[in-house]
């Protein structure tokens, strides 16, 4: 998967809470927000990249470029050989190849976990029943959540409810798997879990895509990391430059601070 | 007081009265639920003249009294047109119409809090837009519905009394009929009434067992 000279503008704080009638009027607002200034991105199959940053940096907003959930203003987004930005392509075929994990997790709070898992294998592969079911229970197991299944989102702890955030986003074995900050709104002593769970699946080769500023587990897992700021990548680079000696006086202090937050904590 | 229920055609003014009041009841708020909901995602969706157009639409029938609307219905379009329709048929089509325009609000208020992430999520794992308003997005803001819906449907089984004075043997009709072959004015309405009473009653109750059945767990009732 590619990303190749992105931009997304929004002259919002909230992309998501626009209204299409702020969208025609942003015109006029001035301080117009360039979260994705030109970034290009390479991910070839097995690969697992790391993109962090500060906050508001605009991470996020290229993750849901690089999903299509946000359509990117300039640039193309490829997804093996085909183009997802050019004009006419099924988006919803697209993104179906794709899998996406949420920050706050938005699992479909009218269904169990296995309902979550199983609606897209359901409606979008159109699996028969059975198959269906067999496959959302793998997906399921995968992510060591048999014994909750048949129950919903609110009856489970925020890392349970992000472990079948997770089973959702692999189920449909996408090419590729989008983490927008998997564990950042979890407690604490939950974010063991769902990083346990990535590190399995890491294990197994899965091509991932992972914004998140746990540190130690990028160490472990990480082929590359790209430090994201102000719209733009800074510096990528395997972790242990960052580790060690980041070229960029920006990146230098971003990972004094996490790095002394983490040995705080 | 109450003989004249014994009188066998009395009793079947009153059976038939029900069954109008009934039908036009679930028939309207079901019409108007379907179509609300289709107004309330083209509110949403549409582009600004298909708003402007669904503003104008609410706002008549919102605007407007419902006996005025029935009786335009009823008697005037048909003459402009020239055609011969059924009057029960106009008169299920403008409580219909006219249910949507309320509901229309109660749809999409149920819908913009849900809409956001649960769009995302249903984008995100592949289905269209269509399928994640059928999947995902309705089935929750139907669930949320329910108690105003049955609001709607108090309100709009009131509102079909003004049917008898239209020349419809409804409820209050099969009244008017029984009062003005007895002159017995209290002890009828006091029966049309109760009858009413117990009808509304028991689908509220219904009502309120499938909103507990259907309740997702751990999501709370959004105030209307």
């Amino acid at each position: 998967m590619e990303a190749r000279h992105v931009y997304k503008t929004y002259g919002i704080k909230n992309p998501k809470k626009a209204k299409k009638e702020d969208a025609e009027t942003c015109v006029d607002i001035k301080h117009v927000v360039e979260a994705v200034k030109d970034v290009s991105l390479q991910i070839r199959k097995g690969d697992i990249k790391l993109i962090f940053g500060p906050s508001g940096s605009g991470k996020s907003t290229f993750l849901r470029c690089m999903a299509m959930l946000d359509i990117p203003d300039k640039g193309e987004i490829y997804l093996g050989d085909e183009c997802l930005t050019a004009p006419g392509v099924d988006l919803n075929k697209a993104r179906a190849r794709i899998g996406f994990v949420f920050q706050h997790i938005y699992l479909f709070r009218h269904l169990t976990a296995l309902g979550n898992v199983e609606l897209a294998l359901r409606k979008v592969l159109e699996l028969p029943k059975d198959e269906a079911r067999k496959r959302a229970i793998d997906a399921l197991t995968e992510v060591k959540l048999t014994d909750c299944i048949n129950k919903y989102p609110s009856q489970m702890s925020g890392g349970q409810a992000q472990r079948v955030g997770i089973a959702r986003a692999i189920a449909r074995n996408p090419d590729i798997i989008l983490l927008d900050e998997p564990t950042s709104a979890l407690d604490p002593e939950l974010t063991g879990e769902v990083i346990d769970t990535l590190r399995d699946l890491a294990k197994e080769g899965t091509t991932m895509l992972i914004v998140s500023h746990e540190m130690p587990f990028a160490r472990e897992v990480a082929e590359e990391m790209i430090f994201y700021d102000e719209g733009g990548v800074v510096e990528t680079g395997p972790p242990s430059l960052f580790f060690n000696a980041p070229n960029t006086d920006r990146a230098k202090q971003f990972m004094t601070r996490i790095i002394n937050r983490t040995t705080r904590e | 007081m109450f003989e004249f229920l014994l009188n066998p055609m009395y009793q079947g003014w009153i059976v038939q009265g029900l069954l109008l009041t009934v039908e036009i009841t679930l028939f309207g708020v079901l019409l108007g639920l379907g179509l609300g909901t289709l107004l309330a995602i083209g509110d949403i969706y549409g582009k600004k003249p298909v708003r402007a157009a669904i503003a104008v639409y609410v706002e008549i029938f919102r605007g407007s009294p419902l006996f005025v609307q029935l009786f335009l219905a009823v008697y005037t379009v048909p003459t402009i047109l020239n055609i011969q329709i059924d009057h029960a048929i106009m008169a299920f089509v403008v409580f219909g119409l006219n249910s949507a325009g309320y509901q229309k609000g109660y749809v999409k208020g149920a819908m913009e809090t849900i809409l956001d992430d649960q769009m995302q999520a249903g984008l995100s794992v592949g289905m269209s837009k269509i399928q994640t308003l059928r999947y995902v997005i309705l089935p929750q803001t139907y669930r949320i519905v329910i108690p105003s819906w049955t609001n709607e449907f108090c309100s709009l089984t009131k509102s079909t009394a003004t049917l008898g004075y239209l020349g419809f043997l409804d409820l209050v009709g099969a009244g008017l009929a029984i009062k003005g072959s007895n002159y017995e004015i209290l002890p009828v309405w006091i029966i049309i009434a109760a009858i009413y009473f117990v009808w509304i009653t028991c689908f509220t109750k219904l009502m309120d067992i499938l909103y507990e059945k259907k309740r997702i767990p751990g999501v709370e009732l959004i105030m209307q």
